[in-house]
């Protein structure tokens, strides 16, 4: 049962992410990324995160790809015209990646996965607000920092 | 010693000071007197150094300081050398310069100031660089102030310098002379690498004992004979004397006939004890002196310019010169030397009072100065009998003395040949007297004689012509009393030589006589009969003719060439270096496209590398 | 579905992320195909904490997703800013920093 759900997500990830790379249409290109991001969500809960499952819809999903549409109505995704740089030598790089990270799995430690993964309230008190308590401060120092710096680069020129 | 430096440094001061202050060279007379001064100074601290070697007293003495001393290769000293070879040489050197100063006071005084003013230094650095020479106590020294003897010579040689042949007769001179030189510089190389000393006395006891290779001696004596073939006007280095006629006839008086072209013969009786060790090298001398004596004589034959007659019949006494030093008998090669010193400059001389008379110094533009001319038709007349070798002259017993020194050193065609060109001599010296003062047509524009400041030098040469057949017996006594002995006994001409050169010498006269002055026969005629013949002296034995091609087609040739690999070869291996690290440096900057996408393979190629490098571990 | 599996999917959809980054042109595609390697790496470490049984690594990946929305924030402004200023959002045409 659980494979098979995996199966289907992955393949729903694995079809998105293509989607992504290979849409002439940036909005299609969009589409199929909140395809994959959904389906990697699902597979967070696969993977007993179901607090993370949500963030990723949360802010993946909701945040960022509104943010990514409203972009592409603003800029405009017809402008390549849908051409590709050389696609060739970017397979060829992205199958050596691929060859050198798949080297690891052989290596891996064999044993039946702990899970385990989801408890929430665990991570809110042990961790955000007792081990990385200064990291969680920080956040949100750089996320101010984003705001700010997105707001002064897309600001109007003003005449002087 | 104070002596010897006073010989030289009378003149250096002069030079000095003229040099430095150019006030002085402007002004011209003063340092026309100041130098005169300098060259009274030598002269009289010459006389005193030579008045012991001329009685016999004297005994030589060298002052010797160290220059450099070499690391672990010997040592190179400075020093000079008064015995009776370099005494009596200096005081003739000094003699004759003074003289011929004196002369120019008259002879150069239609000359700008300041033109008088550098004339009278260059006079003063030549006089200095001679006595430098003959004072020499080693080889190296000698060859310094050879090559400055040489600038001086350049220096006078294109003193007109506004004509261009003036300038390219200098120019001639210097890059004959320096071909000789080259091999003179080789020849110290030998010397120094064999024997480890420059100096005289360590060279000759060295060859005695054989702790000198013989082979080097010869080699270097060669090198060394080399440097004199050229200041001695030597065939075929002989070709820049005639030219150097375009200087000053007072000069062609000082350097070119009784100093300059001297020291080459000077310097092999110097070194003549070491050319007993080397006896094909003297052959070759001897055989090279005959030649050279022969050719110049004929070429003199030919010649309308009184100076250049005169300039080729140097090259002819200088040749007989070292015939004796070739034979083994340097004391009638110095004899010879200081005979012809006087009688030569005295002619030169007469030739330059000629000259400003009348301003040409064509032969065929003369005639009948003797009225006018007195006393220098009569001093003309002597230095020709002198030259001719009539006795009781100077030239006479000097003449018998090579030629008997030849023939007893079993060499009877040399002799002969010699011989021959004592009447050759004799006919071309008549001929140019009786073009000159004889005649039947009178020269033009207006001859007088020359004042007294020309014609008092003219004397006193003429005494000197005359009566110095008495320094016969004292030569071989100065040589004696000098680092370089010589093992012969005074040779005494045997009178069938002396019997036999008068004929020659009376027979040439007589023939000049009755072409020139009676007009017997067309000497002209006579010439363009001998075709062939004249067509070689036309073009002076087309000597000059092969140095051009040597220059033109050889030396340039060798230098286009060369010139052209370097162009090709070397400047294109360069030049190809750089045109690659510029392709190189292309093509690798379009590596920077400014484009981040093309950098991320970059990236992404090296993590994957060096992945793959740790996960092999 | 074990480890394996699950990790080598999420280096697959990393590779076809980093084929995107490299072949597409339009700067927002290229920031979507980043944001596809991001989304793997994230995979990936939650895999590998659900392998092990460790917190940090949800705690990481929280974080990473964090600053993941930051930085997409200004990278889009700078989209627009390109867009506005040079008028292009080619990558290729933005390559005033070359040699």
């Amino acid at each position: 049962m659980r494979d098979a759900a995996f199966w289907i997500l992955a393949l729903i990830l694995l079809a998105g992410a293509l989607v992504v790379v290979s849409a002439r249409s940036l909005v299609r290109a969009a589409f199929g990324l909140t395809a994959a991001l959904t389906a990697t969500a699902g597979l967070y809960l696969l993977l007993t995160a179901p607090l993370l499952a949500a963030v990723q819809i949360l802010l993946y999903t909701g945040g960022v790809l509104t943010l990514v549409v409203f972009a592409i109505v603003v800029v405009g995704g017809e402008a390549t015209g849908g051409k590709f740089r050389k696609p060739f030598p970017a397979a060829v790089a992205a199958v050596a990646v691929f060859a050198t990270l798949a080297r690891v799995i052989p290596s891996l430690p064999a044993g039946a996965p702990r899970g385990g993964l989801d408890a929430g309230a665990a991570i809110g008190a042990s961790l955000f607000f007792r081990d990385y308590v200064l990291p969680f401060e920080l956040l949100s120092v750089l996320l101010l920092s984003a705001v700010l710096g997105a707001l002064l680069l897309a600001r109007k020129d003003r005449p002087e | 010693m104070t002596f010897a430096l006073l010989v030289l440094g009378g003149p250096l001061a002069a030079f000095a000071a003229i040099a430095l202050l150019p006030p002085l060279r402007r002004s011209g007379w003063p340092a026309a007197y100041l130098t005169v001064a300098g060259s009274v100074v030598s002269l009289g601290s010459a006389f005193a150094l030579a008045l012991p070697f001329l009685r016999g007293t004297g005994v030589p003495v060298s002052f010797e300081t160290v220059w450099a001393p070499l690391a672990g290769a010997g040592t190179l000293r400075f020093g000079l050398l008064v015995d009776g070879l370099s005494a009596s040489m200096a005081a003739l050197v000094a003699l004759v310069a003074l003289l011929v100063q004196v002369y120019s006071l008259a002879y150069m005084d239609g000359e700008s100031r300041p033109a008088l003013g550098r004339y009278f230094a260059y006079h003063a650095l030549f006089a200095f660089a001679m006595q430098g020479l003959v004072l020499a106590h080693n080889l190296l020294q000698t060859y310094v102030f050879w090559e400055l003897v040489g600038l001086g010579s350049y220096l006078l040689i294109g003193f007109y310098w506004e004509k261009p042949e003036a300038g390219r007769a200098a120019l001639k001179a210097f890059w004959t002379t320096r071909l000789g030189d080259t091999g003179f510089a080789l020849g110290l190389l030998v010397l120094w690498g064999a024997a480890g000393t420059f100096t005289f006395t360590e060279l000759f006891a060295g060859a005695a004992s054989g702790a000198i290779a013989l082979p080097a001696v010869a080699l270097g004596l060669a090198g060394i004979y080399l440097g004199a073939m050229g200041k001695s006007a030597q065939a075929p280095f002989h070709v820049w004397l005639p030219d150097a006629m375009e200087g000053p006839t007072p000069v062609s008086a000082l350097i070119h006939a009784a100093t300059m072209v001297a020291a080459g013969v000077y310097l092999m009786i110097r070194v003549s004890p070491l050319l007993s060790h080397a006896p094909a090298l003297g052959t070759a001398i001897l055989v090279i002196g005959v030649v050279t004596s022969l050719l110049a004589g004929t070429l003199a034959l030919v010649e309308r310019d009184l100076k250049r007659v005169l300039a080729y019949s140097t090259v002819s006494q200088l040749g007989m010169m070292m015939a004796a030093v070739g034979c083994g008998a340097p004391e009638a090669a110095y004899f010879h030397l200081l005979t012809h010193a006087f009688f030569k400059a005295l002619l030169f001389l007469a030739a330059g009072s000629i000259l400003h008379a009348i301003s040409t110094g064509d032969l065929f533009s003369m005639g009948r100065l003797a009225r006018p001319m007195p006393v220098t038709a009569g001093c003309f007349a002597v230095g020709a009998l002198a030259l001719a070798g009539v006795a009781p002259t100077a030239g006479f017993f000097s003449k018998d003395e090579v030629l008997s020194a030849v023939l007893l050193a079993g060499h009877p065609v040399a002799f002969t040949l010699l011989v021959v060109n004592a009447g050759i001599t004799a006919f071309y010296i008549g001929r140019a007297f009786f073009l000159a003062m004889g005649g039947a047509r009178a020269a033009a524009g207006h001859p007088h004689e020359s004042p007294a400041l020309m014609t008092v030098p003219l004397i006193a040469l003429a005494a000197g012509s005359v009566f110095g057949g008495l320094l016969g017996p004292v030569v071989p006594r100065l040589l004696a009393a000098s680092i370089s002995p010589m093992a012969g006994e005074a040779a005494h001409a045997p009178l069938p030589v002396a019997v036999v050169g008068s004929i020659a010498a009376l027979a040439g006269l007589s023939i000049a006589w009755m072409g020139y002055q009676r007009r017997s026969f067309d000497p002209g005629r006579v010439l363009a009969a001998a075709g062939p013949l004249a067509t070689l002296l036309a073009h002076r034995y087309f000597i000059d003719d092969l140095f051009l091609f040597a220059y033109r087609r050889l030396y340039l040739g060798g230098s286009a060439v060369i010139g052209w690999l370097d162009r090709y070869v070397l400047d294109g291996l360069v030049n190809a270096l750089a045109w690659w690290t510029w392709q190189l440096g292309g093509r690798l900057r379009s590596l920077q496209s400014g484009r981040a996408q093309d950098a991320l393979y970059a990236l992404a190629a090296g993590v994957v590398l060096l992945a793959w490098l740790a996960l092999s571990r | 579905m074990s480890l394996a599996s699950v990790l080598l999917v999420a280096f697959a959809v990393f590779a076809i992320g980093l084929y995107g980054v490299l072949a597409r042109r339009h700067a927002i595609a290229v920031l979507l195909s980043i944001e596809l390697m991001f989304n793997a790496v994230n995979l990936t470490i939650v895999a590998l904490s659900w392998s092990r049984g460790l917190l940090s690594g949800v705690v990481l990946v929280l974080f990473a997703i964090a600053i993941t929305v930051a930085e997409i924030a200004v990278g889009l402004s700078l989209v627009l800013l390109a867009a506005r200023r040079a008028k292009t959002v080619v990558l290729d045409e933005l390559s005033e920093l070359r040699g």
